[in-house]
């Protein structure tokens, strides 16, 4: 018995072949009683598992909310929801300790790669506070100084008293510029990532975890309405 | 909320009647979360999808876990379900529940099919396939001709049992088990005829335990 011959006898039994394939075989049903013996036993294996008796269910299959788990089932949009504030969370977290360490990563350039351009920062620290009281000194006295110089009665000339007056600022000036660019350099250094981006990163995750938090509860309500 | 649904009760197995209107009322409540809208479609398709477990597992204890883990897979995927025939969708469901059940045993092997009484003896007649309407001879035969056919059933080779099953037992058309199990529909029409044939083979065994059932068939024609 070929394959293809099997397939048109159990397909002719469930009226599933067209009347042209169905007249080609009854014909050759009339005259091959191999093939009508076939058909005969196909017949009687489909005709005995159709009388099989259909059997009750034993208990009722139905579900129970513990079964089905406390969780009500959130809206179509709730996993896009996750993804995109989950993600925008992740990235703000990233944004933010990238910024936090850049300024790090360029004091500590220089060191490595300009040579001698500013020194580390650790120097720079111990430095200052001693340069601070040199420099503060000179002002001090710099302003009583420049005060008195216009005074008739003064010791000291115009020429002189300004000489003394520029001096001061001078070195003010002058002692007061490295600390101020130094601390520039380590701390102003422009943000790998601009603020506007974290703000933006912020507002998607709140307004992602408050729509999350509405989808929430109103599935809840609906759940406990419905279920 | 009311679905305009019939319900009856026997004992304790509830039966619900459907309308297509209904079920597509009812699939729709449960997509939007309703749990009492699931539990009518399980009353109404319990006794199929049982059916279909048990046959393609042969035992009862088994086909009961099969069902309610194949509910539960269904509820919890009912979003995924894009219209067509219901019936075809949860049988998908209950047929991979069997599967992993299959793959479990063969993982494991366990009891023996058969029930026993309380001395361990196989019963010869069990319990769970009495019907109160039936004649102690009929019950007998009747008895006789399921054991034959699932023993037959459970001969056959897991793919074409399920075709077989959807295709005989339960009824359905080509196209719905074609969708059920996700093949072609010409290797439907092919694993129907091979099982089919396959299973005469067997019954053939029983001819003499099974005269009745077979003289019935004799001289019929299509």
């Amino acid at each position: 018995m070929k394959q293809r011959d099997l397939e048109l006898l159990s397909s002719y039994l469930d009226g599933q072949l067209s009347p042209s394939d169905s007249a080609r075989l009854e014909s050759r049903l009339s005259s091959e009683p191999n093939l009508h013996a076939v058909m005969d036993d196909l017949r009687e294996a489909r005709s005995l598992l159709r009388r099989l008796p259909s059997r009750k269910a034993p208990r009722n299959f139905t579900l129970t909310r513990k079964m089905v788990g406390k969780n009500p089932p959130m809206p179509r949009a709730y996993p896009a929801f996750r993804f995109v504030t989950t993600l925008a969370t992740l990235l703000l977290f990233f944004t933010v300790g990238l910024n936090f360490l850049a300024p790090q990563l360029a004091s500590q350039a220089p060191a490595y790669g300009m040579g001698g351009g500013g020194g580390d920062t650790e120097t720079f620290a111990a430095e200052a506070p001693a340069e601070a009281p040199a420099t503060e000194a000179p002002a001090a006295t710099a302003a009583p100084a420049a005060e008195l110089a216009p005074l008739p009665t003064a010791t000291l000339s115009a020429e002189d008293s300004g000489r003394i007056a520029e001096t001061p600022a001078e070195k003010n000036g002058l002692s007061e510029e490295p600390a101020v660019s130094d601390a520039a350099q380590a701390w102003n250094v422009a943000p790998f990532v601009p603020p506007a981006w974290q703000i933006v990163l912020a507002g998607i995750v709140v307004v992602g975890a408050l729509l999350m938090l509405l989808m929430r509860q109103s599935a809840i309500s609906r759940w406990r309405q419905k279920g | 909320m009311s679905w305009g649904l019939q319900v009856s009760a026997v004992n304790l197995h509830t039966v619900i009647k459907l309308s297509p209107m209904n079920e597509q009322a009812l699939i729709q409540d449960a997509q939007a979360g309703s749990l009492d809208a699931f539990n009518a479609l399980v009353l109404h398709y319990q006794d199929s999808v049982f059916n279909t477990a048990l046959r393609i597992l042969g035992d009862e204890d088994l086909a009961s876990d099969a069902t309610q883990e194949a509910f539960l897979s269904a509820f919890r995927s009912i979003r995924s379900f894009r219209g067509g025939s219901f019936k075809a969708w949860l049988m998908r469901t209950v047929t991979n529940a069997c599967y992993d059940e299959l793959r479990r045993q063969k993982r494991r092997p366990t009891m023996p099919l058969e029930p026993e009484t309380d001395d361990g003896e196989e019963m010869d007649s069990p319990r769970w396939l009495a019907d109160p309407n039936m004649s102690p001879e009929q019950k007998a035969e009747a008895d006789e001709v399921e054991h034959a056919i699932q023993h037959c059933l459970n001969n056959l080779p897991v793919e074409f049992k399920t075709v077989v099953v959807m295709a005989d037992i339960q009824g359905m058309d080509y196209s719905e088990v074609a969708m059920a199990i996700r093949v072609p529909l010409g290797t439907i029409k092919s694993r129907l005829a091979r099982a089919r044939l396959r299973l005469r083979e067997c019954l053939q065994g029983f001819a003499e335990l099974l005269p009745a059932a077979f003289r019935l068939e004799e001289g019929t024609s299509a």
